[in-house]
């Protein structure tokens, strides 16, 4: 189960998301993601307070925009993420690409 | 030993019939000799009446068994035979009157003896006849056996041997207790009578040549009946054979069931054709169920169900159109060209009950509608759905040159008809799609085995450590890999890979990352560089979306060091015999195929360290850290770490088991780990370096 809500803060576009990503909704956070790139987003935060989990189905769709984002030039930071979801981020070597921050005020 | 001839009972009654007969008329005529001469012959007229029960028996039992033979008793077949009999009869009977009339006062006219022979040989006939056509009559009432008939039946044919016996009381008087005997076995020949249910069964053609032989019956009996009657009048003959209860019951019952039969085929003509139509419809039902056979296609129960239809309905033209192909594409048409079902077309579509019927999502409300046009040919026409499991699939137009031309029976049959073809279509194809489902877990097994093959039998190692392996995939394939290589008697590398998603995708990339791995390893690269390397090479092949993570240890056994990297892969756990203490180890490196360009090498550390005996090092894929129980809790990392520092002492083999056991506990006894999951466990042992 996920749930993906999107708001404008400041020119950023925040995408918070909650529960569970895996195989089986990561098509919804792409969705997400290819529509914020859409609306001509410059900046996407993604917050993962209220991520549990996420697979590598869900890390492979971040992974997928990495190169799309670095040419357009749109940021992306993802912030607020729980220790073990951070973890999976980490083992990944995804920190080293996606800057992750601890909290919102930080990743602004 | 003897053998006996078989008995042939059809023989055996007709001789003894003739037999009977002759001893019969020589009686009889013996009996004539002593009356003219005043001579008492001395034979008793129980004697001759015995001899006629005798003969009446053999005749029964001979038609009895002749018409059980014979194999083709159709109904028509049946009523001609007693036809026949009844004709040839009368025929004999109208010779020998023309004969007398012929000798008119003459002597021989007046001959007692040739008198008596005729009549015995009229007599005989008349026995034929009737018992003859009862037998066939019998044919046709237990046409459609029921209890109840064939015990009416038995009772009659009951009744009638004790008419038989009948007359040794009654010496042929018309007193009441003949009249009674005559009533009951008339009330049973009545209540057998009402069975006809061969009639329907008629076409129309057959019930015409059907009416043409129970005609000649009714007029052969009836002239049988009052020649019959002329006999008990007359004085020449010394023992009435004719006067007998048996025969004129029997005489009645012919002529009762003939009637009947007559009559009911008579007005069962006009509606004949109705009968015909319904066997043809049960039929097309059959046809219908039946018509698709592995291999065959659909369009041939379409064609049937528009021929049935059709002729359900006395449609002048009909069409079929599928949705589910290109937008009305059309399957079929009957005797109308295109133009006319275009114009239809049309005019259908701008009906507002067809075109809310068009619109009707719910599709198992949708059944055939009847409208009415204006259409100079076509005044009517009939849409019927074909609904195979609850989507529409198409739809079939009959049209009739009749105004209001469908009514609710046909709408019905046809509606019936709609849906045996729609069941029909669906079985095939549901047949067709789990014939298909079998052969996609056929080639699943086959890649299953040819993945099993791409991991290693036997893994590489001298005597400085020992080292085993163990990987399970969640579905057929996996994304999970681990090889071992040698480069040299004292070198050797340990590799654990997994691909990002599972299943067939998964399993393909495992196999590219098999081959890069294999050729890279053999280049004696440092693990950065091999990392380096293969991530340019899998970037080439991966999907988009998809990664792949890895560990490699290259072991020198000569110098007891070990050189990793880690790319993206969860951190092996190391258990250290000195510290007595077992700890993940920690290094950067990004999974492979994530950064597709040459900065990957900027992303992957690379660490050398020593190793003592009794240290051990366990390699996992994330399948085991990530495996939940019931409650939505992970195995985790520290489980497999305080699992080690436990179990650090024994050999590979069981500290693998212990984990893998332990974590099946924790999934719980029928919890699937929904993931792969590979596991390679390494630990160095005391070594004689030479």
């Amino acid at each position: 189960m996920i749930s993906i809500e999107t708001q404008k803060e400041n020119g950023h576009d925040l995408l918070i998301l909650r529960g569970e990503v895996d195989a089986s909704n990561s098509v919804m956070l792409d969705q997400a993601i290819q529509k914020l790139l859409d609306d001509g987003s410059k900046s996407i935060l993604v917050n993962g307070e209220g991520l549990e989990y996420i697979s590598s189905a869900g890390l492979g769709v971040f992974m997928s925009y990495l190169e799309d984002l670095q040419e357009r030039d749109i940021d992306l930071k993802i912030y607020s993420l729980t220790p073990r979801v951070f973890e999976v981020f980490k083992i990944l070597g995804l920190d080293q690409l996606i800057p992750i921050f601890p909290d919102k005020t930080s990743a602004f | 030993m003897i053998k006996l001839p078989p008995i042939h009972i059809g023989k055996l009654s007709m001789l003894l019939a003739i037999l009977v007969w002759l001893a019969l008329l020589f009686v009889d005529l013996v009996r004539l000799f002593g009356i003219i001469n005043t001579i008492d012959s001395g034979i008793a007229a129980e004697f001759t009446l015995i001899l006629e029960i005798l003969f009446f028996l053999s005749v029964y039992s001979f038609y009895n068994y002749s018409i059980n033979k014979n194999t083709q008793n159709d109904f028509l077949n049946l009523i001609w035979r007693a036809a026949s009999t009844g004709i040839f009869s009368v025929g004999f009977f109208l010779l020998v009157s023309l004969l007398y009339r012929l000798l008119g006062d003459s002597k021989l006219g007046q001959e007692p003896f040739l008198l008596n022979f005729f009549y015995h040989v009229k007599f005989a006939l008349v026995s034929i006849f009737l018992i003859s056509s009862s037998l066939l009559w019998k044919h046709l009432i237990l046409y459609q056996k029921s209890k109840q008939v064939v015990k009416q039946w038995q009772a009659y044919e009951f009744a009638m041997l004790v008419a038989m016996f009948f007359i040794f009381f009654n010496k042929n008087n018309l007193d009441y207790s003949f009249l009674f005997g005559m009533v009951i076995l008339l009330g049973l020949g009545l209540v057998l009578s009402s069975n006809l249910k061969w009639i329907p069964y008629l076409t129309f053609k057959e019930k015409w040549k059907s009416l043409l032989f129970l005609s000649l019956i009714i007029s052969s009996c009836i002239y049988l009946f009052s020649q019959t009657l002329e006999f008990s009048d007359s004085e020449v003959y010394p023992v009435n054979l004719t006067d007998n209860l048996f025969l004129i019951s029997l005489f009645g019952f012919i002529l009762i069931y003939a009637i009947f039969s007559f009559l009911v085929t008579l007005f069962n003509l006009p509606t004949s054709s109705v009968f015909e139509q319904k066997l043809t419809e049960a039929i097309s039902f059959q046809r219908l169920s039946q018509s698709i056979q592995p291999g065959e296609n659909e369009e041939q129960v379409l064609d049937i169900l528009m021929d049935s239809c059709m002729s359900a309905s006395y449609a002048d033209a009909a069409w079929l159109e599928m949705s589910a192909y290109e937008s009305g594409s059309l399957l079929q048409d009957r005797s109308i060209d295109h133009e006319t079902r275009n114009e239809l077309a049309e005019l259908i579509g701008k009906q507002k009950v067809a075109q809310e019927w068009a619109a009707e999502n719910q599709t198992e409300k949708l059944s055939p509608i009847t409208l009415r046009l204006g259409h100079p040919k076509f005044e009517s026409v009939l849409l019927v759905p074909l609904i195979i499991n609850k989507q529409a699939i198409g739809k079939m137009v009959l049209c009739k040159e009749v105004r209001d031309g469908f009514n609710k029976e046909m709408v019905n049959i046809i509606t019936t008809f709609a849906r045996q073809a729609s069941i029909a279509v669906e079985n095939h194809r549901l047949l067709n799609q789990a014939i298909q489902n079998e052969r996609y877990q056929e080639e699943l097994k086959i890649a299953q085995r040819v993945q099993k093959a791409l991991l290693p039998t036997k893994l590489d190692h001298n005597g400085a450590f020992d080292i085993c392996a163990y990987s399970n995939a969640a579905d057929e394939v996996g994304g999970d890999y681990y090889d071992t290589y040698k480069l040299d008697e004292d070198r050797f590398v340990f590799i654990i890979g997994d691909v990002s998603g599972k299943g067939t995708s998964a399993a393909f990339h495992m196999a590219q990352m098999k081959g890069i791995f294999q050729s890279l390893i053999q280049l004696d690269l440092s693990p950065a560089e091999f990392m380096a390397r293969s991530n340019s090479a899998l970037g080439k092949c991966l999907e988009k979306n998809h990664f792949i993570t890895a560990s490699i240890f290259i072991i020198d056994t000569q110098k007891n060091i070990v050189r990793h990297a880690r790319a993206g892969h969860v951190p092996t756990l190391m258990h250290s015999f000195a510290d007595q203490k077992s700890d993940y180890l920690a290094i950067d490196g990004l999974g492979l195929g994530i950064l597709r360009n040459k900065q990957y090498i900027n992303h992957v550390e690379e660490k050398t360290f020593k190793y003592q005996p009794g240290d051990v090092l366990v390699l996992f894929t994330d399948g085991i850290v990530e495996a939940k129980n019931e409650k939505s809790l992970q195995f985790g990392f520290e489980r497999i770490r305080s699992l080690l520092e436990i179990s650090h002492h024994q050999g590979p083999r069981e500290i693998q088991a212990k984990i893998i056991d332990s974590l099946h506990s924790f999934v719980g006894g029928d919890g699937l780990i929904d993931d792969d999951y590979s596991i390679m466990v390494v630990k160095f042992n005391e070594y004689q370096k030479n």
